[in-house]
């Protein structure tokens, strides 16, 4: 009987020896939490180029997709010949440097979506701080590049998003849209929507087509679609709830937004 | 607005807003407490649908067996209740007490559920009382019908207890995406809230675990018995028990990976970088060690069916076939374990010559998995189809036929799984992931048909011999051990890393974790950790199995008819 019971308690134990051990063996990787950023006012390129360093590597996730070079752009390697992203951010888009590309493409990845690659990446002003962000950009910009983020980017609060502060830590300080214009296909291009929308010849299919949209929704409908992206879901788009930016009501002026729904009311 | 932001305001203050636990920990004790108070859950769930399906067969199969059976583990029930409810408790105290803000703000939303919750789980405790306490009462004809639907009741007690437990956990990582940080919580609907992205699919998940589950811990307590057996009919029956606890958990686990398909299928459609830190992120590892536990369940499961075909007449002329169906289990167990994207320093990456390995990395991607895995599901059937069919002749007039046709469906059935596979290379990956359809598509069909002509052509079949309950070597008993500790385990890696892809949030992206236990930890602690709250759950479960040995002497009771095979 108790040679039996023995032999049970053995069994159950060196089981869960054995379990404990194998997952002790493999690389052990800890999620990170993004840490706070104090970044004062004469901070220098380097500081930032290390602290991006380490939000790249470790809190900010970027290593699960990118560098890989099935899932993402490689952006610390060659991509395609470009080279890396410090040499090539500032290509990517006509009028815009390399400073304003990476930064927009971190808070709004669907802007620019390269080609040969899924809508995948998180807008990460949900996740980090403007601090952090900046630094990621410095970082990134250190790739082949010049780093030109300087002390006047950074917004001067310095902590690191809390609960309730992470809906839009680059609200305050987000580059202004169009710098401010009121005319609408420069506000639709500036803020990004035709990365993901068609607006007549131009834009993507990832999200409705915006050509005739005036005859589908109603100026205040339309207003609140770009202010609440997600309580009004067009029907096949269901799967990409989530994806639409939520951060116009803070960045476009109030003359923008009206000129932009009137606009858009007004395509039928 | 004002209440959301003013709940936020003494959020984002941390001060006040959590308490530590001495010595290991708030993380680790509300860990434990969660734990073990699931896994208990879970055998308190799982077991009610294994008493009802034997009630049922001993009823309708005119076996007293089943309905013993179904009595024993009613009976372990009882204590098992007070201990869920027990933990319940300590965890929520837990977590009152030591994450009080964010216990409000779940509260704050889910109050009337938490009612709800509560007198269910009185119904179903009463309910339970007159089931095991009535069982002798209501014996015959009509009345037990009625008692059988006591049982049925039971179950829908407790799965609506589940169903409102998920919508809180199911929250924490999927609320709706029109719920920010600034929403205020008393405005949130609550139906809103339970009907979050992955609540549905974690419901079925759970409730096809929980059969596994229960169906592993019977296996473990009727090999427990069997080892202690005084008398060739004590071991028969105990023996007989292990069959059918082994046969239901192997049974729901060939199901369970299409839930788990649905539900993280859910997850990716929710947030690609939930689904990628998931799959290919810091819990990249997680998976090579799944791989490992559920290699160890499909070998196990298989070895107590191969050594259980030694008690079973006529079975010698299938013997050949299992080292043919241990190289399939053995070669599909060897492609789902091997890495494929994981997280790699610079370092790690030259000396692999690339972000893949150059060999491995052909048979880490899921086109090879996914082939692999459906050829170890189709073994496994396999086995079980040879093992029903060891000591019998068919006797219809179509016999060969029928069996051309069974083996016929396996080669196709392979055929397919191999051929999508294969060509699951040469595609995008959304073309790909819908390979993974059609192979599923072929296997579950081939299990279906195969299994109707397999009872058709049984019927009226020549016995070879009586099986020999009793007649097993203790090894084989050892096995269920195995598989039972590997379910537990495998239950809490599951546990850790449906958790774990919060990261450190305790609502996604709403709520943030800001206790010095944020981080999310690396295996090795997991493992730690799941491996204390198994030891916790299995020696408090051996205690219940022998405080319910005390309380009755075992309800061994002769079998009225040949034994059949489950499912015959």
């Amino acid at each position: 009987m108790w040679a039996n019971n023995l032999r049970i308690i053995a069994v159950v134990l060196g089981t869960l020896a054995l379990y404990t051990l194998i997952a002790n063996k493999i690389p052990q990787v800890q999620s990170e939490v993004p840490h706070a950023l104090t970044l004062g006012a004469n901070v220098t390129p380097e500081q930032l180029t290390a602290a991006g360093d380490q939000l790249y590597h470790g809190a900010g996730g970027c290593t699960a997709c990118h560098g890989l070079g099935t899932r993402a752009p490689n952006l610390l390697t060659d991509e395609k010949g470009l080279g890396p992203i410090g040499a090539r951010c500032g290509k990517r888009e006509s009028g815009k440097d390399c400073k304003a590309y990476l930064y927009e493409s971190l808070t709004n990845p669907r802007a620019y979506v390269v080609a040969g690659y899924e809508p995948i990446m998180p807008e990460m002003g949900r996740i980090l701080s403007p601090q952090q962000i900046w630094a990621l950009v410095a970082f990134l910009e250190s790739n082949g590049g010049t780093v030109d983020v300087t002390a006047s980017d950074i917004p001067a609060a310095n902590a690191a998003p809390a609960a309730g502060e992470s809906g839009a830590p680059g609200a305050a300080t987000a580059p202004r849209i169009a710098a401010g214009s009121t005319d609408p296909m420069t506000i639709i291009r500036g803020a990004g929507c035709t990365g993901c929308h068609k607006v007549g010849s131009e834009g993507g299919a990832i999200g409705p087509n915006l050509t005739h949209v005036g005859s589908r929704l109603s100026a205040s409908l339309i207003r609140e679609c770009i202010l609440k992206p997600d309580t009004r879901v067009s029907k096949g788009y269901e799967k990409f709830v989530g994806v639409m930016p939520k951060m116009f009501g803070n960045q476009l002026t109030g003359a923008q937004l009206e000129a932009l729904v009137q606009f858009l009311a007004s395509r039928k | 607005m004002a209440d959301g932001m003013m709940v936020f305001q003494a959020v984002a203050d941390t001060a006040g807003a959590y308490r530590d636990f001495p010595l290991i920990g708030s993380r680790a004790a509300i860990w434990i407490a969660a734990e073990i108070h699931l896994m208990f859950a879970a055998f308190v769930l799982g077991v009610p649908i294994f008493a009802v399906v034997a009630e049922g067969i001993g009823i309708f199969g005119k076996d007293q067996r089943y309905d013993r059976l179904s009595k024993e583990f009613t009976r372990l029930l009882l204590i098992a209740y007070s201990a869920t409810a027990l933990w319940g408790a300590t965890f929520t105290f837990l977590l009152a007490t030591l994450y009080p803000k964010f216990f409000a703000y779940l509260l704050s939303i889910f109050a009337p559920s938490v009612w709800v919750y509560g007198a269910i789980f009185f119904f179903e405790s009463f309910t339970l009382y007159l089931y095991y306490y009535g069982w002798d009462r209501w014996k015959y004809g009509r009345a037990k019908i009625v008692h059988w639907c006591l049982g049925i009741l039971l179950n829908v007690w407790g799965t609506i207890v589940m169903f409102i437990a998920d919508s809180w956990l199911t929250y924490m990582m999927t609320p709706p995406r029109d719920i920010t940080p600034e929403t205020s919580p008393t405005s949130i609907k609550l139906w809103h809230a339970i009907l979050n992205h992955t609540w549905m699919p974690i419901n079925i998940h759970r409730l096809i675990g929980n059969i596994v589950f229960g169906g592993a811990i019977v296996g473990a307590y009727a090999s427990y018995r069997f080892l202690a057996a005084r008398t060739e009919e004590e071991r028969a029956h105990y023996d007989w028990m292990g069959y059918v606890g082994n046969f239901i958990a192997m049974s729901a686990l060939i199901v369970l990976p299409f839930a788990g398909y649905w539900l993280g299928r859910e997850i990716y459609q929710y947030d690609q970088s939930m689904g990628i830190t998931m799959m290919g992120g810091f819990m990249s590892w997680l998976w090579v060690i799944q791989a490992f536990l559920i290699a160890v369940l499909f070998l196990a499961g298989n070895y107590y069916l191969w050594v259980g075909m030694g008690r079973i007449p006529g079975a010698e002329r299938f013997r050949p076939y299992t080292k043919w169906l241990l190289v399939v289990l053995v070669l599909g167990a060897l492609v789902w374990g091997t890495p494929h994207t994981m997280i790699a320093d610079s370092r790690e990456l030259a000396a692999m010559g690339g972000s893949h390995h150059p060999l491995l990395g052909a048979l880490g991607v899921m086109s090879a998995k996914n082939t692999a895995v459906n050829l170890m599901i189709l073994s496994t059937f396999l086995s079980f189809l040879l093992y029903r069919r060891a000591n019998i002749r068919q006797v219809v007039p179509w016999a060969k036929t029928g069996t051309r046709i069974q083996a016929g469906m396996f080669v196709i059935a392979a055929a397919i799984v191999l051929f999508f596979g294969i060509r699951g290379y040469f595609v995008e990956a959304i073309v790909r992931i819908g390979y993974s359809v059609y192979q599923v598509g072929a296997v579950l069909a081939c299990i279906i048909f195969v299994t109707v002509i397999d009872v058709l052509m049984a019927r009226g079949a020549q016995s070879l011999g009586a099986i020999q309950w009793g007649r097993m070597p203790p090894r084989s008993q050892y096995a269920l051990f195995i598989l039972a500790v590997t379910f537990t385990w495998l239950m809490g890696l599951m546990g850790f890393a449906r958790s774990g892809i919060r990261q450190h949030w305790h609502v996604w992206q709403i709520m943030q974790d800001m206790t010095p236990y944020a981080a999310t930890p690396a295996l090795g602690y997991a493992a730690i950790m799941i491996s204390t709250c198994v030891l916790i759950f299995l020696s408090l479960v051996g205690f219940i199995f022998w405080l319910g040995g005390l309380a009755e002497k075992s309800t061994f009771v002769p079998s009225t008819v040949e034994a059949p095979h489950v499912g015959q």
